[in-house]
């Protein structure tokens, strides 16, 4: 899949006769995803990432911009192709009790992609209906059940596996776990890396939750106000972070290792996330950017290849070094853990 | 150590449901020293939230705290009447809720809710409250204070909401600060600026904090002790380098094992099979054991006392002895 | 099946009769049906048997609620009469519930234009006073019962498509839906699965709720000589005919409208109280 200069902007009606401002959620946004991997995509709240993942899906239309799934771009598409395209794609919600159905049992749930997909053989949706609750480690015995009889974890488990009942080649999945308790979390992750492996599926794996990202991930995007800022192979993101907010959200990761504590932490934090109104001109990061130079200000940087696929859009790229900032979680993140 | 500011004992805090009689707090004990910060760390609903509402007697209905002592600084909060008990809150100990947006009033400007508890605890007079609003909103490190006072908490983003939730409650100098989750609902960047500011505030002001987290990175990165919660009852408690060094309660260990450091990437992440328990009917003897790799038949049938296996460091489990 | 059924029926049942409102409510509702139900059997005499000999009795053993200007049984026409009123009452609603939920739905669920419309129809119809616009249409179609129930229905659908829209409208954006067109779902499929059995609790109460104004609105249509026609013993026109012997026999107008009172009362007590079971925050 490949996204090209993606664009959604939302209105904001200020008064009657004013014209709109524009929220620019996503902005000129171009990247690749391959047959197989896993693209992590973080970033704070409000940077655009589920609006990304809305648009990929076509749930909302693009602004401008193109959207190449398999070399068709399915942003022009009818209705009527776009559901052949449906198929092949599926998305995980944050929450998921808000994403299923209340009023839907288990099964009832699973069986609606088969059937909306011509599916109708009753013995075939009961087949594939019981084979996939295996596969996301259910019983038989929540089949009859309806959501609020579940536990976070096995809605999350339900929310997957309607997901992958068709046998999609690509699944978006914004911020799986993050709603989760932490002894459920590890059970999610290996289930989707699980699945990953057995079903060869390509996930995009939104989240904010950096160590999350960094384990599921091959690729990792950082987005900062409807922008990618920076995207690279995984652990090198996490070693050789090019861009300052890179760095910044770096080092304001809590590390759960005490003997870290305070290494030239938080220092490079400065300001509040700004509104996505009427963003910065030049470089949208320069307002908190500790390395601003005027240039920043007025010039808006393009993501730019630094070598191997790591591509950063930052003026100062090149010059700075920014490890001393991110050594604190790459130490933990290589270092033993309890056994 | 010296004596400590605050002492709970085998606190005990019941919810009368519908369902039946939740035991969110079932036997807690611990102390709270001069200038610690003390880290209540487990998973939702284990009982984090309304053991902090029990200390300051703020349990909502059906809870009502059945059993125990906390002792603050020689007296029991518990037998205090409830007149007494207002004097306390605020003044000598104060709260910060994880959604701010619920804690601050919407038809106020937050210049005059921060003015406001001098004005109920010391008598202060508005014009002198309000002057020293401005200044706690500063001392928060809020941009233009005189501005952001005139302000009315909706057009605020979450960080400046608990900025001002902070300066509000430091704004009678307590000695000792509750903040549960505090930063669940902010970005990690803001959550990093939060908590520098709540260290540092209150390392000058030289108060004492509970804070508690579902986050083993926060733990890690500012308390001195932490007790981890499982099922209403604290299962291991101690000096935060020990416990992390070395955790010695299954529970504990299981769950710093399934976080996705220290592994390759996509490697197999350990779990803990199955999920909490509900509260209403908890497993006898140790309630972990269900989910226990270690659990012994005694396990099932006894529950295990916290007992000291290091100098300072608390477990309840069979498992040492 | 039939254990499930009782089963289903008790979880109904039971938090309706732990509200001290609603219980009062369905015993009255329960009554009323027994009246409806078992009317051959409880009313002595047919509603529509004459008797020259015996006209405007007082109310005795023989004719508990007296006897009307044509010594019909007074009390056997209130019994028919709450047949009358429950199936008069249900249909209004039903029709209401049948236009209003359809453009509430539609209007909450595709926005933008096909709100716009909807909207300002709705809002045209409510901003007229409901019991003139019926007049309007009675006088339009010409009397008789049905024609009375389709005017009153025509004219008091907004409720529903008010208040369906809106709680679509919080639907629409909820992930639910959004998952649902992800799997491709169409949108007439969106609406039956998703949203509807989502406000079906919302439909129940504002149903309870609309019926007393439903009875009102026909038996006032009734009372104006618009209803039913004699003999059926329509309480509202039993109401009227009763009039001019009001000074002498009061028994013939006040029985029927106390049992218009009294039915009216029981939906509003139950429909108060499915309120605070199904749908605590709903305001209508
Ligand atoms: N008002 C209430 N009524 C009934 N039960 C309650 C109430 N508040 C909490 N509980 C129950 O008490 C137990 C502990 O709840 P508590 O809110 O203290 O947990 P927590 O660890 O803070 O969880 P979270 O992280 O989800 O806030 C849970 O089982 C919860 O369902
Ligand atoms: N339907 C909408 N109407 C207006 N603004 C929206 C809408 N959806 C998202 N936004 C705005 O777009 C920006 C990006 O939102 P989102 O993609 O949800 O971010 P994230 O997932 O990173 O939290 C935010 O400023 C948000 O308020
Ligand atoms: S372009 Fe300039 S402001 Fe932007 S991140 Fe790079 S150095 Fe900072
Ligand atoms: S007491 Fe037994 S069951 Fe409980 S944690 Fe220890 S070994 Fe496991
Ligand atoms: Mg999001
Ligand atoms: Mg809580």
């Amino acid at each position: 899949m490949t996204v090209e200069g993606l664009r959604k902007y939302f209105p904001v009606k200020k008064g009657f006769f004013k014209k709109p401002d524009w929220i620019r959620a996503v902005d000129d946004v171009t990247f690749q995803v391959f047959k197989g991997e896993t693209l992590g995509i973080v970033g704070e709240s409000g940077s655009g990432k589920t609006t990304l993942a809305k648009l990929i899906l076509r749930l909302i239309d693009p602004t401008t911009g193109k959207i190449y799934f398999d070399g068709t771009d399915i942003v022009g598409v009818s209705k009527k192709e776009l559901r052949k395209y449906r198929r092949r794609m599926g998305i995980v919600f944050q929450d998921p009790s808000a994403s299923l159905n209340p009023r839907m049992s288990i099964e009832e749930t699973l069986r609606r992609p088969l059937i909306v997909h011509g599916i109708k053989d009753r013995e075939e949706v009961r087949r594939r209906v019981l084979d996939i609750l295996q596969k996301v480690g259910l019983g038989k015995e929540h089949m009859k059940k309806y959501p609020h009889q579940l536990s976070g974890g096995q809605q999350q488990r339900v929310a997957i596996a309607r997901a992958i009942i068709l046998n999609p080649d690509l699944v978006v999945l914004d911020e799986p776990t993050s709603s989760l308790d932490v002894s459920i979390q590890a059970q999610i992750l290996n289930l989707l890396v699980k699945l990953q492996h057995d079903l060869n599926l390509t996930y995009i794996f939104i989240s904010h939750d950096l160590l999350t990202v960094r384990y599921v991930s091959d690729r990792i995007a950082v987005m900062y106000l409807g922008k990618l800022v920076e995207i690279a192979e995984a652990d090198e993101l996490f070693y050789n972070a090019k861009h300052p907010y890179t760095a910044t959200l770096l080092s304001a990761a809590p590390i759960p290792n005490p003997e870290v504590r305070y290494v030239k932490r938080f220092s490079l934090v400065r300001g509040e996330p700004p509104s996505p109104i009427n963003p910065p001109p030049g470089c949208r990061f320069h307002p908190r950017c500790p390395y601003a130079i005027s240039r920043c200000r007025t010039k808006e940087p393009v993501l730019k290849d630094v070598g191997g696929g790591h591509y950063v859009a930052c003026h100062r790229a090149e010059e700075l070094d920014l490890s001393e900032y991110t050594s604190g979680l790459w130490k933990i993140i290589t270092e033993s853990r309890v056994s | 150590m010296t004596d400590p500011l605050l002492r709970v004992v085998d606190l005990k805090t019941y919810y009368r449901t519908s369902a039946g009689l939740v035991r969110a707090v079932d036997g807690v004990s611990f102390e709270v020293y001069k200038d610690e910060t003390f880290c209540v760390v487990g998973e939702s609903g284990c009982g984090k939230s309304t053991l902090a509402l029990s200390i300051i007697r703020l349990v909502p209905y059906p809870g009502e705290i059945v059993g125990g002592k906390i002792i603050y600084r020689g007296t029991d909060l518990l037998k205090l009447p409830e007149s007494e008990m207002r004097k306390i809150r605020g003044k000598e100990i104060a709260m910060i809720f994880q959604n701010p947006m619920n804690s601050l009033n919407p038809v106020f400007t937050i210049g005059f809710q921060i003015a406001e508890p001098p004005v109920i605890h010391f008598n202060m007079d508005g014009r002198s409250a309000w002057r020293r609003a401005v200044e706690l909103i500063g001392k928060v490190r809020m941009p233009d204070p005189e501005v952001r006072a005139r302000n009315y908490p909706h057009v605020l983003s979450g960080g400046m909401r608990q900025r001002s939730m902070i300066a509000m409650m430091i704004s009678c100098e307590p000695k000792l600060l509750l903040a549960d989750e505090p930063t669940t609902s902010v970005d990690v960047t803001v959550q990093a600026q939060l908590l520098n500011l709540l260290m540092n505030i209150k390392r000058e002001r030289r108060m004492s904090m509970v804070l508690i987290t579902h986050n083993f990175g926060l733990v890690a990165e500012v308390c001195n002790r932490v007790a981890v919660m499982y099922a209403g009852k604290i299962v291991e408690l101690g000096p935060v380098r020990e416990v992390f060094r070395n955790p010695v309660h299954p529970y504990t260990r299981g769950l710093m094992k399934c976080l996705p450091i220290g592994t390759k990437r996509k490697e197999q992440l350990y779990v803990i099979p199955g999920q909490p328990p509900n509260l209403i009917e908890p497993p006898p003897g140790c309630r972990f054991h269900p989910r226990c790799p270690h659990a012994m038949e005694k396990c099932k049938k006894e529950e295990p006392p916290l007992t000291e296996v290091e100098p300072n460091h608390y477990v309840a489990c069979y498992l040492r002895r | 099946m039939s254990m499930d059924a009782l089963a289903r029926l008790r979880e109904w049942i039971e938090p309706i009769l732990q509200n001290k409102y609603s219980r009062v409510g369905f015993f009255i509702i329960l009554f009323i049906v027994a009246l409806a139900i078992g009317a051959p059997v409880i009313a002595p005499k047919h509603y529509a048997e004459v008797d020259p000999q015996n006209r405007l009795q007082p109310p005795s053993l023989q004719h508990l609620f007296g006897t009307d200007e044509l010594g019909r049984d007074v009390f056997s026409r209130v019994v028919y009469g709450a047949r009358i009123a429950l199936w008069v009452g249900m249909l209004v609603v039903f029709i209401e519930a049948a236009i209003g939920v359809t453009l509430g739905v539609l209007a909450g669920y595709y926005g933008g234009k096909v709100d716009k419309v909807i909207s300002a129809v709705t809002d045209m119809v409510w901003a007229f006073p409901p019991l003139v616009l019926a007049l309007g249409v009675v006088t339009l179609i010409g009397p008789g019962l049905v024609n009375v129930v389709t005017a009153v229905a025509i004219v008091s659908w907004p409720t529903f498509t008010r208040i369906v829209r809106a709680k679509v409208q919080s639907l629409v954006n909820r992930e639910f839906v959004l998952a649902a067109r992800a799997i491709g779902e169409s949108d007439l499929n969106i609406m039956l699965r998703y949203l509807l059995p989502n406000v079906i609790p919302t439909i129940i109460v504002i149903a309870a709720l609309s019926i007393p104004s439903a009875i009102l609105s026909t038996t006032a249509l009734s009372f104006l000589g618009f209803g039913a026609q004699p003999p059926t013993p329509d309480w509202g026109a039993m109401v009227s005919n009763g009039m001019p012997q009001l000074p002498r026999a009061p028994w013939v107008s006040s029985f029927p409208g106390i049992f218009i009172v009294i039915t009216c009362l029981g939906f509003n007590l139950l429909g108060d109280g499915l309120r605070d079971i199904l749908d605590p925050k709903l305001k209508v």
